[in-house]
């Protein structure tokens, strides 16, 4: 099991008493598995993403991705995981507006010490269809061309896990299709696993698996598989 | 491979100016330090070199007793330039006549400072003189010429000694301010002065040994020397002390540049402190991306470290060749100008410029940066957050500790540095309680408001507390400029009435009784300003309460016991020029007692200072010895003299009824502008007589030094403005920042551009008018207290600020942030809003 959750839970205190964001969830997801999680805003799908990364700390219960239990890791050893196992794309893309598309594609890799950063970088900007945008900075960009720059960024390090918020959530229709086939494409390719939060109903139907967030309670969609 | 992102980071974030305002502030504030610092020290080296003239040394050991010979070459041998210089009082004889005289043996080398003149007849052109009196010959003053009824050539009798007078003494660089009090002088070889007989063991007698050479030298010399001083018989006297008009301008001048340089580096600084936080919270983002991308806190903390190190490294070296630049510019300016040579630099200033980048970049930035390190990766999905706050207090520390740093690298001086900074504290703390204040004033009468009024007045309110502290740097910026202004402005007025145009430039002395009216009429009728007339009776003063003090000594008293002597009050050692006057005279202040008015009883008023040295009040009584007739009058009233109004100014002023019956010389003096002086033959020939002083010279040598200073104080005052500017941007940006996001809602719900654009300008228009208002009332204060305890100026009211600090802070901070708001809203939304994304 790549990513396993047994009793996850989230609360936070707010000044009307404690908010149960996220109730005790229980989640197996296989490696190479495309999964969608749904549900409306602040139902607290991105929260789940937020702990099945590691960005933030469950209150309760447990996430372990390749068998470590990221609960009993600090900070510095999560930072780790992230860095050899998972990549990222977010709905407002979160370029690093000071860098070019490359350096930006090359970052996580150079991070993790990788001597082929650039290489990989330009191999990867190419195969998204921005080969000739190398040196463009992200406000040079359109938001469809910022988004594969994220694409490339989170292929860098041949991650096992891909997380995706709201991917297309900042794109027109058009241009969100395009990005849509660009990253299951990508995905296809690499074997990676997907776990992707959206309210696109279309987009999750893309994925082998559908959950659904309601009021903080995760349930399986039960689908046709024809 | 950090090194490589930090290294990217840097060189794209410089290029694409996000970089500017910190990168302009660690400039400005290398700049800043290292011309002020390297400016102030070639011009207080150069004036110290200009006004060491008016000592004839750079320092002075003046004793009652020979002076060592062992101090004398220890001094050499640190090579220190010296020479000795004997000044006493004696009676010259010239055939039947005779006078009193100040003589004065100088050694080889004399004077190490300035220059002497002679001339070869009394009142002809004059000329550098070269070398000192040979043997057997003295140069005597051109007064003495006509009391002693002198030609060049004849003898005179001092001592037991003959002396052939050769020269007319026209200009001593020592002769001092006190033109009056002294009789005419006469200079004779050093090497002659045994010869005379007159130097005896308890004559009254001012040994003084000149030093002149490097700073350091003297510094360790004195050092050395102080130790076996002994108060009672020696006294050491650097160009800074005194009371001459020049020390008092330059130790002001001093105070002013080293004050003015402070609050600049203080502006500078913040300039940084604003900048760096800017800088850091920029950074948010990309710390939190790095992080969700699995980079290491230590990885982080390596790349923005070296960033910022590179960052304050390139602008420190841009700020070394503009400060470099900008010093040597304003040295050619005024080397040029005023023709003197200012010596080179020291090492100190590039190295305190350099510190202070270096101090307030990394310390400024500590806690941001801690900050910045510390977010959390969840920010990628929850932009809200921003870290932990729980170690503000370090900040606090961090920011106040380098100020404090600051302040005493820059001045070396505790006390000022801790009267600046605790000071700076106070009216920190009660800026921010005021300022709160008012914003929640305004908001009360911005509801009757029109709508960009409302909108401004909203923003105000919700941004208190932010408000408050960036009211408290435009306050800061606001105070110290106005401040630096104000000060400016006392300091130039309190010179120009030190030195009016119409200031006299000519004594007259020797007037006879009979003569007086005639000359008076004579001014009048010539159009020459002139002062009043002050009759001059030569007199001693022999005893206070009937306790007879040490005066001339007589052969006797020589004799006895030394101990018995230092016991008793010590008199002048010479005739004092007495004078009567129903009025008090201009530049005197009544200190106790009372002015006698139309009060006829015998009485003396008393300067305040000689008061102090012996000892009396009003209600002693003092003996005078005039021509033989003694009387006792008592002190009625003790009067503090303005010495630096080159003016008559006597010790003793007497009611008119207590010497109007003895017999009199009237004195004056008068302003003859140059292009009128070929005229003065003409006024005086009738009065063959009178004797003329003239004061051009030295007022030219002091109004040079005056110009030098206020030039040097503009310079300064330019680059405080500078620096008050450039934290007033820094901190418009940042708070411009900080309301993008509602400009963008706003624009994005429809507002017009004119509306967001005025509500913004009215915003700014407000802070920056409530900081004026505090600023003025925090300069005020500052000012009261500077004015009283360091620059011996009277307190004054400054109402024209009260307009202007509240009027120039609006206007100031409204442009810059209407103008860096007008930048935003030219952008579309669509821009906005991904720039928001």
């Amino acid at each position: 099991m790549l990513i396993q959750t047994t009793r996850l839970k989230k609360d936070v205190e707010t000044s009307e008493g404690i908010l149960h964001i996220l109730q005790p969830t229980d989640l197996q997801i296989t490696a190479g598995e495309t999964v969608a999680i749904v549900g409306a805003s602040g139902s607290g799908k991105s929260t789940l993403l937020s702990l099945l990364a590691g960005l933030d700390l469950a209150s309760a219960g447990n996430v372990s991705i390749d068998n470590v239990n990221l609960g009993d890791l600090d900070e510095e050893q999560r930072a780790k995981v992230r860095a050899d196992k998972i990549g990222f794309i977010f709905q407002s893309f979160l370029l690093i507006p000071s860098l070019t598309a490359l350096e930006n594609v090359m970052l996580p890799a150079e991070l993790a010490g990788n001597k082929d950063a650039e290489k990989q970088a330009r191999e990867l900007l190419t195969k998204v269809g921005l080969g000739d945008r190398l040196t463009h900075y992200p406000n040079q960009l359109s938001g469809g061309e910022q988004q594969r720059v994220a694409i490339a960024r989170a292929f860098v390090g041949t991650p096992k896990i891909l997380f995706a918020d709201e991917p297309t959530g900042n794109l027109d229709a058009a241009t969100g299709h395009k990005v849509e086939d660009l990253l299951f494409q990508m995905n296809e390719e690499s074997g990676t696993t997907l776990v992707m939060v959206t309210h696109d109903s279309e987009l999750a139907e893309r994925c082998q698996r559908v959950l659904r967030m309601e009021a903080g309670q995760l349930t399986e969609v039960e689908r046709d598989v024809a | 491979m950090w090194h490589k992102i930090s290294w990217r980071l840097l060189k794209h974030e410089l290029r694409r100016g996000e970089l500017t305002i910190m990168a302009a502030a660690i400039v400005l504030s290398v700049t800043a330090v290292l011309s002020l610092a390297l400016f102030t020290d070639r011009l207080q080296a150069g004036l110290t070199e200009r006004s060491a003239e008016f000592l004839a040394a750079d320092r002075v050991l003046s004793s009652r007793r020979e002076v060592s010979e062992d101090w004398i070459s220890r001094a050499q041998d640190e090579g220190l330039q010296t020479a000795q210089r004997v000044v006493f009082n004696s009676m010259a004889f010239a055939g039947e006549q005779l006078a009193l005289v100040d003589v004065k043996a100088v050694s080889d080398g004399y004077p190490l400072r300035g220059e002497l003149r002679v001339a070869d007849q009394p009142y002809a052109q004059d000329r550098l003189a070269t070398g000192l009196p040979a043997a057997g010959e003295a140069w005597v003053a051109a007064a003495l010429f006509q009391e002693l009824q002198l030609e060049v050539g004849d003898t005179i009798e001092i001592g037991d000694s003959d002396f052939n007078v050769t020269r007319v003494l026209t200009y001593e660089p020592d002769v001092g301010f006190s033109v009056f009090t002294d009789s005419p002088n006469v200079l004779i070889n050093y090497a002659e002065l045994d010869a005379t007989g007159l130097i005896q063991p308890g004559s009254r007698v001012r040994f003084n040994v000149l030093y002149a050479g490097d700073a350091a030298a003297l510094d360790a010399y004195e050092e050395w020397l102080r130790p076996q001083l002994n108060d009672d018989t020696h006294n050491w006297r650097s160009v800074e002390d005194g009371d001459s008009p020049l020390a008092r301008s330059l130790r002001r001048a001093e105070r002013f540049m080293l004050l003015a340089s402070l609050l600049g580096v203080v502006l500078a600084a913040t300039a940084v402190a604003v900048a760096a936080q800017r800088y850091c919270q920029r950074n948010y983002d990309v710390v939190a991306i790095f992080k969700t991308m699995g980079a290491q806190r230590r990885q982080i903390q390596k790349i923005f470290i070296l960033h910022l190190l590179l960052l304050t490294t390139f602008s420190i070296g841009i700020g070394v060749v503009l400060g470099w630049l900008i010093q040597s510019q304003v040295v050619d300016l005024v080397a040029k100008y005023f023709d003197v040579n200012l010596p080179a630099g020291s090492g100190r200033g590039y190295l305190l410029a350099i510190g202070t980048g270096l101090v307030s970049a990394v310390m400024f930035t500590l806690y941001p940066l801690l900050r910045l390190v510390g977010i959390p990766p969840l920010r990628v999905l929850n932009r809200q957050l921003t870290g932990t706050d729980r170690l503000r207090w370090l900040h606090w520390v961090a920011s106040g500790g380098t100020i404090y740093l600051l302040l005493w690298l820059y001045s070396q001086q505790w006390l000022l540095s801790t009267a600046l900074f605790v000071g700076g504290a106070l009216a920190a703390v009660l800026l921010l309680l005021v300022g709160r204040l008012f914003i929640r004033a305004s908001r009360q009468a911005g509801m009757q408001a029109g709508s960009a009024w409302r909108l401004a007045m909203a923003g105000l309110q919700r941004r208190a507390q932010a408000n408050s502290v960036q009211m408290l740097s435009f306050s800061t910026a606001i105070m110290l400029l106005l401040l630096v202004l104000a000060l400016r402005h006392e300091l130039l007025a309190d010179w120009q009435r030190q030195l009016p145009d119409d200031a006299p430039n000519y004594f007259l002395v020797n007037v006879a009784q009979g003569d007086v009216e005639q000359l008076q009429q004579r001014f009048v009728e010539r159009n020459v300003e002139a002062d009043d007339m002050y009759p001059i009776v030569p007199g001693r003063m022999t005893a206070v309460n009937g306790v007879p003090v040490v005066d001339e000594v007589s052969k006797e008293e020589r004799e006895s016991d030394a101990e018995v002597q230092s016991e008793q009050r010590e008199g002048f050692g010479r005739e004092l020029s007495l004078t009567w006057r129903d009025t008090l005279p201009p530049n005197n202040e009544v200190v106790a007692g009372e002015w006698w008015g139309d009060n006829a009883e015998p009485q003396v008023s008393i300067e305040s200072e000689v008061a102090e040295r012996m000892r009396v009040g009003v209600g002693d009584e003092l003996e005078f010895n005039i021509g033989g007739e003694v009387f006792t009058v008592p002190i009625t009233s003790v009067r503090e003299v303005n010495w630096g109004s080159l003016q008559p100014n006597f010790f003793m002023i007497f009611n008119t009824s207590t010497l109007e019956d003895f017999p009199a010389t009237y004195i004056s003096s008068f302003n003859l502008p140059e292009e009128r002086k070929k005229e003065l033959y003409e006024l005086f020939k009738p009065f063959p007589q009178v004797s003329l002083i003239d004061l051009d010279a030295i007022m030219d040598q002091l109004r040079d030094v005056i110009e030098q200073v206020s030039v040097a104080i503009l310079f300064v005052l330019i680059l405080v403005i500078v620096a008050g500017i450039l934290v007033l941007l820094a901190q418009v940006q940042a708070s411009l920042e900080e309301r993008e996001k509602e400009l963008v809602i706003l624009r994005t719900l429809g507002a017009p551009a004119k509306l967001l654009s005025r509500a913004v300008t009215y915003e700014f228009v407000i802070l920056g008018a409530i900081s004026g208002l505090i600023a003025t009332l925090a300069m005020e204060l500052s000012l009261y207290i500077l004015q009283t305890q360091v620059f011996e100026l009277g307190a004054t009211f400054h109402w024209r600020f009260w307009l202007v600090g509240p009027l120039a802070g609006a206007v100031i901070v409204g442009l810059m942030g209407r103008l860096a708001c007008a930048r935003l809203i030219r952008r579309n939304t669509a821009q906005l809003i991904r720039r928001l994304a």
